[in-house]
């Protein structure tokens, strides 16, 4: 019997996708990283690793060691005591991230804003004007997945993907947006660079944001990029 | 006292790794770690060590090594010619080498990989629990000619140096088919409707561009039939997707972990240690099998290795009880 929250389907034979049947996008999200910080809190034989998503969790197993039956009911067992009312984060860390923004055409800026039938000012104006919920770290290097700015349409990926984007790019795609923190190929669209490092390998985890934590992008100026480039990405 | 160090003196395109770096996904890392899980651990076994031992990985082109105390190795994964001290030694036993011999790898064929562990593995650096390299965090990286990577102990020979013969032949485990490759449906199947079956049907030549990160083939490909923004989302290692190109996408260890494509396919746990050893231009053929199958042949892969385990240790365990005039040597 399906779980009413969540849907399990197999993918592959040694890993589950568990995707929020919620009609709240985000308490949806709230649920599957619950599940994951439980999944991890308890250390259960046989899970490989959990990646939480915006609606999805991959869990990946052992197959020798579990078995999908044995996780699909455990993790049933699990979502069914899970509270998606409750907050990720008591109390959000706010992380204000200075970006360059693309008015010379170098990146892909002026793409997007036609694409979206607004100016150069205007795509400026929607990434920087909210604060992003960091709803899951991702590819490539932890990056910070955030929702998209609220422009009118999604952000089509590139026809073909840049076989090297450098760390520090700023990216929007489809309805999601990120910051680089590490050089990587990749197929969103650039539209600024922020001068901060973002990755410390000496640190665990090696980046200083958590999902439910916050970030505000706020532009500036070239001068003000050169004279914080190489600064550290910390909480304000 | 040091245990001393391996050299390297030809790095060809070899890594450290290990079985990889589990945590990593958990915060947007990939897994990494050697493509051939099976290989990896075959040759570790050998060598009397853990599973998630630290080991070469040595892909494609030749190698040569120099230890600078008596050490014990083993070779697995793709067939190659070893020789240590420029003597031919078998691939995939428990091989003894005397401080200053040379240990060559060389014209390694019927597969891409090749496994090397020595006895005690070595001392090196980890990330989330793991050596493996990460390229995108610029953590590790291949071997560069002349880098002595510490060992952690000495093993004196267990080699009857009259006869140079092997006192014991360990029997591992026959490697898997190499041409098919065995998948199950994902959970994104029905977004490519019937074209998802040419998956099954049809040949698949591997690409030039294939890496650790994904496999890429040419071949008559399934389409995806739904349009549509997809979230990012956790892929599995083994995903099969089709992206926007003429090539089929098979991620590996090295995937990103989150992606927005759909996963029309996952190719098995044990099928991932074939692709491991595809070489460009090798044509494949993807067979289908359910879940239950495929983790029915991981456990049997499993436990055969667990047998060898176990006959590895008995012999070890009487090699070190017979009585010898210096070291371990029968003379």
């Amino acid at each position: 019997m399906p779980s009413p929250v969540a849907t399990i389907s197999a993918s592959g034979n040694a890993a589950l996708r568990v995707s929020s049947a919620l009609e709240d996008r985000e308490a949806g999200w709230r649920l599957v990283h619950h599940l994951a910080r439980f999944i991890d809190d308890a250390r259960v034989p046989g899970v490989e690793c959990v990646i939480p998503t915006y609606d999805a969790a991959l869990i990946e197993i052992d197959p020798v060691e579990s078995s999908l039956e044995r996780m699909r009911s455990y993790l049933e067992s699990v979502i069914a005591r899970l509270d998606a009312d409750r907050p990720l984060t008591e109390t959000p860390r706010l992380f204000e991230v200075p970006v360059l923004y693309d008015l010379d055409g170098e990146l892909d800026l002026r793409m997007v804003a036609e694409a979206q039938g607004l100016s150069a000012a205007d795509i400026v104006r929607l990434h920087s004007e909210p604060s992003y919920v960091v709803r899951c770290l991702g590819a490539p290097g932890g990056s910070p997945m955030l929702d998209g700015p609220a422009f009118p349409l999604p952000v089509p990926r590139l026809s073909s993907p840049r076989a090297s984007v450098p760390q520090g790019v700023v990216s929007v795609a489809g309805r999601q947006a990120t910051i680089t923190p590490a050089a990587a190929p990749g197929g969103w669209a650039l539209i600024g660079r922020t001068p901060l490092v973002v990755l410390d390998l000496d640190a665990e985890p090696f980046v200083p944001y958590e999902p439910g934590d916050l970030i505000r992008f706020r532009p500036i100026a070239r001068d003000e990029y050169v004279s914080l480039l190489g600064t550290r990405m910390v909480a304000s | 006292m040091s245990a001393g160090f391996l050299t390297v003196v030809e790095a060809g395109s070899g890594q450290i790794t290990d079985l990889g770096r589990s945590r990593g996904p958990r915060y947007g890392v990939p897994v990494s770690g050697a493509l051939d899980q099976r290989s990896a651990r075959i040759a570790n076994i050998l060598a009397g060590n853990d599973d998630r031992a630290p080991l070469l990985e040595i892909m494609a082109l030749d190698a040569e090594f120099i230890a600078d105390s008596d050490i014990l190795i083993a070779l697995a994964g793709a067939a190659a010619t070893l020789r240590v001290g420029g003597i031919e030694r078998p691939n995939e036993q428990p091989v003894s080498v005397r401080a200053g011999e040379t240990i060559e790898v060389r014209q390694i064929t019927g597969g891409l990989r090749a496994y090397l562990a020595v006895a005690g593995s070595f001392d090196v650096p980890r990330l989330l629990g793991s050596c493996a390299p990460d390229s995108v965090l610029g953590f590790g990286g291949r071997l560069l000619a002349g880098q002595r990577i510490p060992l952690t102990r000495a093993t004196p020979p267990i080699l009857n140096t009259h006869f140079g013969a092997e006192l014991y032949r360990l029997n591992v485990p026959a490697r898997p088919d190499t041409t098919t490759v065995e998948a199950t449906d994902g959970p994104d199947i029905a977004d490519f409707a019937d074209t998802a079956r040419r998956l099954y049907e049809e040949p698949y030549v591997v690409s030039p561009t294939s890496n650790h990160i994904g496999l890429r083939m040419t071949g008559i490909l399934p389409e995806r039939r739904v349009q549509g923004e997809v979230l990012s989302r956790g892929v599995p290692v083994g995903a099969v997707e089709v992206p926007p190109g003429n090539e089929l996408l098979v991620l590996h260890r090295g995937r990103g972990v989150t992606a927005g494509y759909p996963v029309l396919a996952v190719v098995t746990t044990t099928a991932l240690d074939v692709l491991a050893q595809a070489r460009p231009g090798h044509t494949l053929r993807f067979r289908r099998v359910s879940e239950a199958q495929a983790t029915e042949r991981a456990r049997a892969e499993r436990a055969a290795l667990d047998a060898l385990r176990l006959r590895v240790r008995s012999v070890f365990t009487a090699l070190d009880a017979l009585p010898t005039s210096s070291g371990r040597t029968l003379s």
